[in-house]
């Protein structure tokens, strides 16, 4: 196999790695609005939680770059509510707020696998075995992230085949960016820092705006900080140990 | 200067900074909800991120410990909660006739300031100059919430100095957490991860449970997510530019 066919390959993976994250939904059976509540939690949590990440990885390849980004992620999330809101867009059945929040995660989500896959193929530069750690790392990171994906789509009845498909379609920018990126990397390599920096301003203000006061509005107060903050530091402590 | 002092000196200005937040109320005597709900959605943004900085300096295998840590702070916190029973208690409610009320709002004022006491000092036993920058992003959270305590004594007929005073004694505990904390880091080896988790985490379940919650009821979700975001964004420049 080719170099550019290894790093295909190694997009693929990580793309597919998400879809493990729907599993935990095969064993749950009943959507009540306090699992929503709960779902919403869970997945805002997994969210900051990984934003964590992006930011300390930003700062280091440029600070003022990844705040630029940031900023610029807030600004594209404030357009994309105002343009869904105006067209009454909706996710197949499900119309209104709750449509427009599961158009807005899966969004943000392959928004956000943009700069993974411009990382894992940036990363092949430094060697195959850089590459191969850099892969593995976003592999086993993209499993919380279906599964943020999943806590949204499934309460509102999307079905488990359909969450696995989308979580899949999320991460399809890491096969399709990760080939160009490895051809072009002194290309691509400068505009990193604004990818990840744009990736988590979209992520955090989408979980502010929507996900988090629907949690609160569904769930009780306790419970809902409860699991934020155990998902958050959960995605944290998980992203330190790697 | 003994590290020590650093310490005591660091928290004793993060305490005091308390008293500026009643600046807004010498422009507004009663001030409108939405300025009560943003001054939360600035101290929430400041304080995610000050638990974010206490996360970076774990490498690794520390990882497991910084997670115990964290689940304590949590739990800690959520249980002293239950305990004193003021875990659905609003923060912000300027027109509660209650005598209970204000000592309840001091009591959660002073648990969150023992878990700033915390980070403080595990922050600098880290480090004194990354202790000094948390110190530094905690003395100015505690300037909104400041502004809260305040407007919540002012309401209640407590002179302005007062309830400047008032501020500050609800941020006392966190001197004496963040020499208790920093000496027993530097005393105990393999304390540190253990210490960073618990702040991080008492942080973290404080913005979820307190601040964002009362931000979302007093104003609409798009402001009080960009004055949020806003100040994480500040937050972490800073961190950044200073770290080089």
């Amino acid at each position: 196999m080719s170099q550019a066919g290894y790093v295909l390959a190694y997009g693929m993976v990580t793309a597919l790695a998400t879809v493990l994250g729907v599993l935990p939904f095969a064993f749950v059976k009943q959507v009540s609005p306090r699992a929503v509540a709960a779902s919403n939690a869970i997945a805002s949590g997994l969210m900051l939680g990984a934003c964590f990440g992006l930011v300390a990885e930003g700062a280091e390849l440029g600070t003022w770059q990844t705040g630029i980004g940031g900023l610029l992620g807030v600004v594209f999330i404030l357009i994309t509510q105002r343009v869904l809101a105006h067209r009454d867009a909706g996710f197949g059945q499900v119309r209104g707020a709750g449509g427009r929040r599961m158009i807005l995660i899966v969004v943000v989500m392959t928004v956000h696998s943009i700069a993974e896959g411009i990382a894992i193929g940036a990363s092949f530069a430094g060697g195959m075995t850089l590459a191969t750690v850099i892969t593995v790392a976003i592999a086993v990171h993209n499993v919380p992230e279906g599964l943020a994906i999943t806590a949204v789509l499934r309460p509102q009845g999307v079905s488990l085949r359909s969450c696995a498909w989308w979580s899949f379609f999320s991460s399809l920018p890491q096969p399709l960016l990760a080939v160009p990126a490895f051809f072009f990397v002194d290309a691509f390599a400068p505009a990193l820092p604004y990818g990840i920096g744009f990736a988590a301003g979209a992520m955090v203000f989408m979980v502010l705006v929507e996900l988090l006061p629907e949690a609160y509005e569904e769930g009780q107060r306790g419970t809902v900080g409860l699991l934020v903050s155990l998902s958050l530091i959960a995605m944290v402590a998980f992203q330190r140990m790697l | 200067m003994d590290l020590v002092l650093v310490v005591l000196a660091a928290a004793t200005g993060a305490a005091l900074a308390a008293a500026l937040g009643v600046a807004p109320l010498l422009a507004r005597p009663s001030p409108p909800t939405a300025w009560l709900a943003w001054a939360n959605a600035l101290a929430a943004g400041m304080m995610i991120a000050a638990a974010f900085a206490l996360a970076e300096p774990v490498r690794g295998p520390e990882s497991g410990a910084f997670a115990l840590g964290a689940v304590l702070g949590i739990l800690l916190i959520h249980g002293s909660r239950a305990f004193s029973r003021t875990e659905g208690l609003s923060l912000n409610r300027l027109d509660e006739a209650n005598p209970a009320y204000g000592y309840e709002v001091l009591l959660v004022g002073s648990l969150h300031s023992a878990a700033e006491g915390v980070a403080i000092g595990a922050a600098m036993a880290n480090d004194a100059t990354f202790g000094l920058f948390v110190a530094a992003a905690l003395a100015l959270h505690n300037v909104p919430e400041g502004t809260l305590l305040a407007a919540v004594f002012r309401s209640r007929g407590v002179s302005l100095p007062r309830a400047a005073s008032l501020a500050v004694v609800a941020n006392l505990g966190q001197v004496v957490l963040a020499v208790a904390s920093f000496a027993v880091v530097a005393a105990v080896p393999g304390a540190l991860p253990w210490a960073l988790g618990f702040a991080a985490g008492a942080l973290i379940y404080l913005v979820m449970v307190d601040l964002l919650p009362e931000s979302y009821v007093g104003a609409g979700p798009t402001s009080i997510a960009l004055a949020v975001i806003l100040a994480m964004w500040a937050f972490s420049l800073l961190h950044g530019v200073l770290r080089g």
